[in-house]
């Protein structure tokens, strides 16, 4: 398993490289001379030239991603020059905010979307499984945005339950923070439920048929250790590497979950930033949103080698 | 001579594609006795598993409508509740699978395998019960019990899984164990090694087993009685010396021509002539008529009756006795 795992972390070095090639590269595939930008609207030569030295910009292309990649490990991602603040001020804060939101989505989805997934195989053909696949269907072709506003209708202006938006912190208080983001979780997660259920559903109907469910019924098991012993305990391996790559979806899904419940997160932040040409910005997003890519594919990696015993030993 | 287990016009069909019932197990009978062995032979698709499955009421009910009775110590399992049909499963009778390679769950352990048979039908601690499954395991001569006890199938060779599942299947004492093709997966010196663990098991235990196989051989050298199957019916019942000493089905014949030597076990039932029915569009009459060399026009229309040719042994055949086809 060791070995496995290096291997894994090797194959990590060029994905990164490469990466980061791309993320660095950004900023000069942009139109116009970040030092102009910068300079503001005199264009004093010399403050040009200064910010020119100050930001390596009057070095060799290589010499400059050398700079930056070296920033980046020290956790400095410039500045941005809309708000005056350390990009990385403003990832550290922001950055929770989503990833509160996207673990909420996907606790959400993975409890609708596996329980409905086993319910509807062991149901198979019944109601159940014709109720399942509706929904799943449902949550699918819904739009966010859609469901969103449709939920906000209800549960805000209508039965006045819940907050229309916003966002606090479970530091702050817990019940509160629950309230504010449980529609924005629920609707970032449908979605997703949907198509772990599919997945869930075609795994577990798969594991049910299998020889060794046929040798555990007949040893006198029950049922449900059956269903949940022998057979998911299959069945949801490949659902762990699934899961993690749509946690990776749910980032992205955050964007606009963000924007229609006005949730100051990660989405919002790069929204904004896009919007006001804030491009040291937008790198450092981009470059953090891609670690944690990097970071759920290892993790799934990591967690599907456990599930296995064949890869485990 | 009291049986344990009964099976009385037993059969099964499935819903084809087109909804349309497939009957592949077609009124089959028989008795097996205390510490006895019962051989079920025919070629591949004859309705062997399907039959045992049927016995031990494990073919999904959504698919596979099933008829007839199944009398199991006293018990007549098919009015039986799927409760009580579970606390048989397991203890008094166990089953052992064709398909020792994927019968063994990948993501437990062997021991604890066996351990949850064992925990299901005996009110032991774990402690007592992993005693008891390592027990199990020494009983089947798997070498280094204590270390394989540990070990995920995928670490296992295939007679070795094959020797786990015999192990679980016997680690309740079973009045009654099925043998679906135990061997057929394994290469032949390892086919040996099993066949004589189930002779010893049986003769230590006093269970009866009903053991399927492709393999007359097999049969002469382990079973007390036979059963030959031909597309789901029963066509020829006796004992192994009268079966082996006066076949009276052409098919038993047939098969017998087509018997390996134990040493050159190899090709199978190869000889023959012509290849099994489809289930699905049986002959008229004799379903073995397109294949046997004595049929004449009222095999190929009229189904031949059972037929009794000494005590204890019967045909499905027009021409039974076949001595007199020879006289
Ligand atoms: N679940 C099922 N649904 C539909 N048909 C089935 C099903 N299981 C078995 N059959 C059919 O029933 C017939 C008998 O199958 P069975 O598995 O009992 O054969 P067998 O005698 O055990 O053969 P083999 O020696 O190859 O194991 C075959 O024609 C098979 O296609
Ligand atoms: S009934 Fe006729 S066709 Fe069938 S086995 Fe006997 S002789 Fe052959
Ligand atoms: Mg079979």
């Amino acid at each position: 398993m060791i070995g496995l795992l290096a291997r894994r972390l090797l194959q990590l070095i060029p994905t990164i490289f490469l990466v980061s090639v791309i993320i660095f590269s950004l900023q000069h595939l942009l139109p116009g001379d970040p030092a102009l930008i910068m300079a503001g609207e005199e264009k004093d030569p010399e403050v040009i030239a200064q910010i020119r030295a100050q930001y390596h910009l009057d070095q060799p292309i290589v010499l400059q991603y050398l700079y930056w990649v070296k920033g980046v490990f020290v956790g400095d991602l410039g500045e941005s020059m809309r708000l005056k603040q350390p990009i990385s001020e403003l990832i550290a804060q922001k950055l929770p905010v989503t990833l509160q939101l996207a673990s909420m989505a996907m606790v959400i989805a993975l409890v609708i979307g596996v329980g409905m997934g086993v319910l509807s195989a062991v149901k198979k053909g019944t109601g159940w499984d014709a109720a399942a696949n509706l929904f799943a269907l449902w949550g699918i072709s819904t739009p966010n945005f859609w469901l969103g506003i449709m939920m906000i209708f209800l549960f805000s202006v209508q039965l006045g339950w819940l907050p229309a938006s916003g966002f606090v912190s479970p530091f702050e208080n817990l019940s509160q923070s629950l309230k504010a983001s449980i529609m924005p979780a629920f609707v970032l997660g449908n979605s997703i439920a949907g198509v772990l259920m599919r997945h869930t559903r075609g795994a577990m109907l798969q594991a049910l048929q299998s020889d060794y469910v046929r040798t555990a019924r007949a040893k006198g098991l029950h049922e449900p250790r059956v269903v949940l012993h022998h057979a998911m305990r299959n069945a949801l391996t490949p659902i762990i590497t699934l899961g993690a790559l749509e946690f990776g979806t749910l980032l992205s899904g955050a964007v606009l979950t963000e924007q229609i419940f006005s949730i100051p997160g990660f989405g919002k932040l790069i929204v904004d930033a896009v919007l006001n040409r804030d491009y040291a910005v937008v790198q450092g997003v981009v470059l953090v949103t891609s670690a944690v890519y990097i970071v759920l594919n290892l993790l799934a990696d990591i967690g599907y080698i456990l599930a296995n015993p064949r890869l485990r030993a | 001579m009291s049986s344990v287990l009964e099976v009385d016009e037993l059969s099964v069909s499935f819903a084809g594609e087109d909804g349309r019932m497939t009957t592949v197990v077609d009124k089959v009978s028989f008795k097996i006795g205390t510490g006895r062995t019962l051989g079920i032979v025919g070629e591949s698709g004859c309705g062997k598993s399907v039959t045992s499955l049927a016995i031990m009421g494990l073919l999904d009910p959504a698919s596979a409508s099933v008829s007839g009775t199944v009398t199991f110590e006293g018990i007549d399992l098919r009015r039986e509740s799927e409760s009580r049909l579970r606390d048989l499963r397991g203890d008094r009778m166990a089953m052992i699978f064709q398909e020792p390679m994927t019968s063994l769950n990948p993501s437990h352990t062997v021991g604890a395998q066996i351990v949850e048979a064992i925990q299901r039908h005996r009110a032991l601690s774990r402690k007592d019960a992993e005693a008891r499954a390592l027990e199990a395991l020494r009983q089947v001569s798997i070498p280094s019990p204590e270390t394989r006890f540990h070990d995920y199938p995928h670490r296992l060779s295939g007679g070795m899984r094959q020797r786990v599942m015999i192990a679980m299947a016997l680690s309740c004492d079973p009045k009654l164990v099925i043998a679906d093709e135990p061997t057929t997966a394994l290469d032949v010196t390892i086919q040996a090694q099993i066949l004589d663990l189930l002779r010893r098991l049986r003769d230590d235990t006093g269970a009866a087993i009903m053991l399927i196989t492709h393999d007359l051989g097999v049969v002469a050298e382990v079973c007390e009685d036979v059963l030959v199957m031909y597309a789901g019916e029963v066509v020829e019942r006796a004992s192994v010396g009268t079966l082996f000493r006066a076949p009276q089905h052409p098919y038993t014949v047939g098969l017998m021509g087509a018997i390996p030597r134990m040493a050159e076990r190899k090709p199978r039932l190869a000889t023959i002539e012509g290849s099994v029915p489809n289930m699905r569009a049986l002959p008229a009459g004799c379903r073995f008529s397109p294949r046997c060399p004595f049929a004449d026009a009222q095999c190929r229309t009229m189904p031949p009756p059972i037929r009794e040719v000494e005590a204890g042994h019967t045909t499905r055949c027009w021409k039974a006795p076949l001595e007199s086809l020879v006289a």
